[in-house]
């Protein structure tokens, strides 16, 4: 009989996630700076993620490289760490260094015909909690990296309209741990079993875009992002546990899918005098990240696999920004934005706990030689304070995220 | 000077870019005063676990919890200490050893396993067996819980006999002022001694579970008339407690505990038949893997008992009824916990050889205890009414996570050993099943006093230990 005893429900509670903020809009910096707006006009070579089709309206081949800073920190609380002294947990400050490197434009002088790669990062983030918090069991620390590669043709139909598009190879990693259900002799805290998840993704997908000039004033852009799965297979899932469980939590492989949403824009600039105003609107399909599921190559009576409900919400995003340009040399951008969350009360987990976000943003170019630019741009993205739960696994509480994001870019004109 | 205000400076600029989630809620005591809480109650509330009473059970019993939070009231009416427990030296166990899970091999089949077992080399501390004296005002404990107790006890002058009563009992009684004190006259004591302005009492489990656990080879009719043993105790430990009795006896430790005016909370009867002890083994037990061992176990038996059947599979098991004939099992019954296991494969027990009644609950015992049950819990109920306290219906919250229940982010049900919430008896809680009892009583006082007294984080304490 005894061998039975443990033929029951040690699963790990399944209830791992990523959340809304995995997607992370710093694909240029321009845009960054003007609250991430940029499907209308194709300001430099990264119109390659912003509008395809703006890449025939570059004067000529261009280089860019930028690099962004990201610090988010995600703070928590509910009334049980609370007790007389009340107190917050935060997650410890993470840097992630998402960078964008485009190349390309028509291909000759006056060509209708530009071609272009893109190697951008469209989705990455982390949270970094205290291994004994509150909320262990549900996640410890998760760290999601992306890089898309996009090669790309623009054409120009007329003077008016000009289209592109560009096929997406997209290659990640995925980290995550968590604390296990079971402890050895010296109790929670001291003694937790953990996972420890590890995979690559891969996944492919599209970028379409068409670029509308009703004369040198005013330009719209429409963009169709499509969804891109990126599919673990064969990540390593690693327990450690107290060791009369060794036979019951096998190290072994596993399946993960994990969709980067498809996402639809719409942008309008409009320029006047030394001020270009941009206003962007997108409308994301989190909608198809209905759930998470990990699926073990091996299982036993305690390892099986786990599956997690998330069913987010689409969103639309609006987005405004201004460039001022003070000379030949010298822009200043700002912008703003207001980020609804795709995720639904009741499903909010702290592996990554969303909320609507505001963002503000601003930047500076300067074009110190007739060929190179620099740019520079800063970011912060506040969540308001959000009292949620998440009642697969019945964890509540309430959640703060701020994100700062510097980024510094360069990029020349051959 | 300057150099510092720059620093402060610097540092604000930095906290301000820090999110901060602060949940400051009051903690208010609402219309109760906790300032001397007693805990009255059997082995649930004394923190017996694993099949033993040890200093870290005790130090993880939901009283302790319970006073742990009260102690974060500020003010008059918060919990003042210190929280005096009867409190043993060592884990030995005390008296017998504590279970532990470890691997041991199936003497008769020769299988070694993970499982609960006895801790091996097990010696009792001399000093944990030493009458337990606290000296702070004169002999205060505010946890009176002794394992075992009954309702049916509380009335009994010789309960604490170092020699015949119950040896939890004889560690802490007060014999000062009275020389063999039953259960109430230590209420008495305490009463005078503490003067609780708050209790908690849970009690009247065991006036069910002797019955139970002794695979119901007791009484457990209801009667009008139970007749008192002469010279020893009122009731047989192996029969459920009588309800007149039940209700008087449980009338008068209510009328001697509220007599100062305290409030408090009275917590009901949980299922005892719904604890691992008697859910891990199903009474379809047997499983077949061929054709031929039905063929043989039909063969077997079809002669003198046509009525038994064998198949592939899951099949009910051979037992023998409270009247000691022999049937197959019907769904619903309980084969207990207790019973010697490796006797299913190396005796027969099941298949070729009834299993004994003491190891089967049937139909018609099962009925009474459920009937006392709740001919037991109406009266708490009632008895809350009567004496204006509050209501913890612990029988529906245990029945919850014994069908399975999430708290932040863990799973908790009823399995043995995997459930997180049963100890290695399957009878008694882990540290976390005290602390989820602790959050229940703590809600249940909350609503009922209007008190704002935060939770505990059940997950912080132990569950069952692997090695």
């Amino acid at each position: 009989m005894k061998k039975h005893l443990l033929a029951a429900s040690l699963l790990l509670s399944a209830a791992t996630s990523f959340g809304a903020g995995y997607q992370i809009n710093l694909e240029g910096l321009r845009q960054v700076a003007m609250g991430g707006t940029g499907t209308a006009w194709p300001w430099d070579a990264s119109t390659i993620f912003y509008n395809p089709g703006g890449l025939c309206r570059l004067k000529g081949v261009q280089a860019y490289l930028s690099v962004s800073d990201i610090m988010p920190t995600t703070a928590f609380g509910n009334q049980m760490n609370s007790g007389t002294t009340p107190t917050s947990v935060t997650t410890n400050r993470q840097s992630f260094t998402p960078f964008n490197f485009y190349i390309g434009g028509p291909v000759q002088e006056n060509s209708r015909v530009a071609i272009g790669l893109g190697i951008y990062t469209p989705a990455g983030d982390g949270l970094q909690w205290d291994n004994n918090w509150l909320g262990k069991y549900l996640v410890q620390s998760i760290t999601l990296k992306s890089y898309f590669f996009q090669p790309t043709i623009s054409y120009r139909v007329s003077d008016f309209l000009a289209v592109g598009g560009g096929f997406v190879y997209g290659a990640g990693t995925l980290d995550f741990s968590q604390a296990m259900p079971v402890h050895g002799p010296l109790g929670p805290g001291h003694d937790d079993g953990q996972a420890v998840l590890h995979g690559n993704a891969t996944g492919v997908g599209f970028n379409l875009g068409a670029q509308f000039k009703l004369g040198d004033n005013l330009q719209f852009g429409l963009t169709y992002r499509s969804q891109v799965n990126m599919s673990i297979s064969g990540g390593s899932a690693n327990f450690s546990v107290p060791s009369s469980l060794r036979d019951s939590f096998p190290n072994t492989r596993f399946d993960s899918q994990l969709p980067i949403p498809q996402v639809a824009s719409f942008g309008v600039g409009y320029r006047t005098g030394p001020w270009t105003l941009q206003l962007d609107v997108n409308y994301t399909g989190w909608n198809s990240f209905d759930s998470l599921r990990f699926n073990f190559d091996q299982h036993t009576s305690v390892l099986q696999n786990m599956h997690a409900p998330r069913h987010y919400h689409n969103t639309f995003t609006p987005r405004i920004g201004a460039t001022y340009k003070i000379n030949k040399i010298v822009a200043l951008m700002a912008g703003a934005a207001y980020d609804p969350t795709p995720v639904p009360n009741g499903f909010v987990s702290p592996d990554l706990p969303d909320a609507d976000r505001v963002v503000v943003s601003c930047g500076i170019s300067v074009k110190p030689l007739p060929r190179f630019t620099i740019l520079a741009a800063f970011e912060s993205t506040t969540t308001v304070k959000r009292n949620a739960t998440y009642d697969f696994a019945n964890f509540n509480g309430t959640y703060q995220t701020f994100a700062y994001t510097p980024g510094l870019g360069v990029y020349y004109n051959f | 000077m300057r150099k510092i205000y720059i620093i402060a400076a610097v540092g604000f600029m930095f906290a301000a870019c820090k999110p901060s989630v602060r949940i400051s809620a009051p903690v208010s005591p609402g219309t109760a005063t906790f300032t001397n809480y007693l805990a009255i109650g059997n082995s649930l509330t004394a923190g017996y676990t694993d099949n033993s009473l040890t200093l870290t059970g005790q130090l993880n019993s939901y009283p302790e919890r319970l006073f742990e939070q009260f102690s974060l009231i500020n003010g008059d009416k918060g919990a003042k200490g210190p929280f005096i427990q009867p409190l043993l030296v060592s884990d030995n166990g005390y008296p017998s050893a504590r279970l532990i899970m470890a691997v041991s091999t199936n003497t008769c089949t020769g299988v070694s396993s993970l499982g609960p077992i006895p801790y091996p080399n097990f010696q009792a501390n001399a000093a944990d067996a030493n009458l337990f004296v606290s000296t702070t005002n004169h002999g205060q404990i505010n946890n009176i819980g002794v394992p075992g107790i009954r309702v049916a006890d509380y009335e009994y002058r010789g309960y604490a006999d170092p020699s015949v009563g119950n040896p939890y009992a004889a560690r802490f009684y007060n014999t000062a002022a009275v020389a063999t004190p039953s259960p109430m006259d230590e209420l008495i004591f305490m009463r005078g001694n503490l003067a609780p302005t708050f209790f908690t009492m849970w009690l009247g489990a065991n006036d069910v579970l002797g019955y139970a656990t002794a695979g119901g080879q007791g009484h457990g009719a209801d009667s009008a008339s139970a007749i008192p043993l002469p010279g020893g105790n009122y009731y047989l430990q192996n029969d459920i407690t009588p309800s007149y009795a039940f209700y008087a006896i449980y009338d008068s430790i209510l009328r001697i505990a509220t007599g100062t005016g305290a409030s408090g909370a009275l917590i009901n009867i949980p299922d005892v038949t719904s604890v691992p002890f008697f859910t891990t083994i199903p009474a379809d037990g047997l499983f077949l893997t061929r054709q031929s061992q039905a063929d043989s176990l039909n063969a077997f038996w079809h002669a003198s008992f046509p009525d038994i059947s064998f198949k592939i599979g899951n099949n009910l098991f051979i037992i023998q009824d409270n009247a000691g004939l022999t049937r197959q099992a019907v769904p619903g019954e309980l084969i207990l916990l207790s019973t010697p296991t490796a006797n299913f494969t190396c005796l027969g027990w099941g298949s070729y050889t009834p299993i004994p009644k003491q190891y089967v609950l049937t139909t018609d015992e099962l009925q009474f205890i459920r009937a006392a049950t709740a001919k037991f819990n109406g009266f708490i109920q009632q008895e809350a009414v009567k004496y204006h306290l509050a209501y913890v219906d612990m029988y529906s919250y245990l029945g919850t996570v014994a069908s399975g229940i999430k708290y932040n982010g863990l799973n908790y049900n009823a399995d043995f050993v995997t459930g997180g919430a049963f100890s290695l008896d399957g009878i008694h809680l882990t540290q976390r099943g005290y602390a989820l009892v602790a959050n229940e009583i703590i809600k249940t006082i909350n609503t009922y006093y209007h008190s704002t007294i935060p939770y505990t984080d059940a997950n912080k304490y132990n569950g069952v230990i692997f090695p």
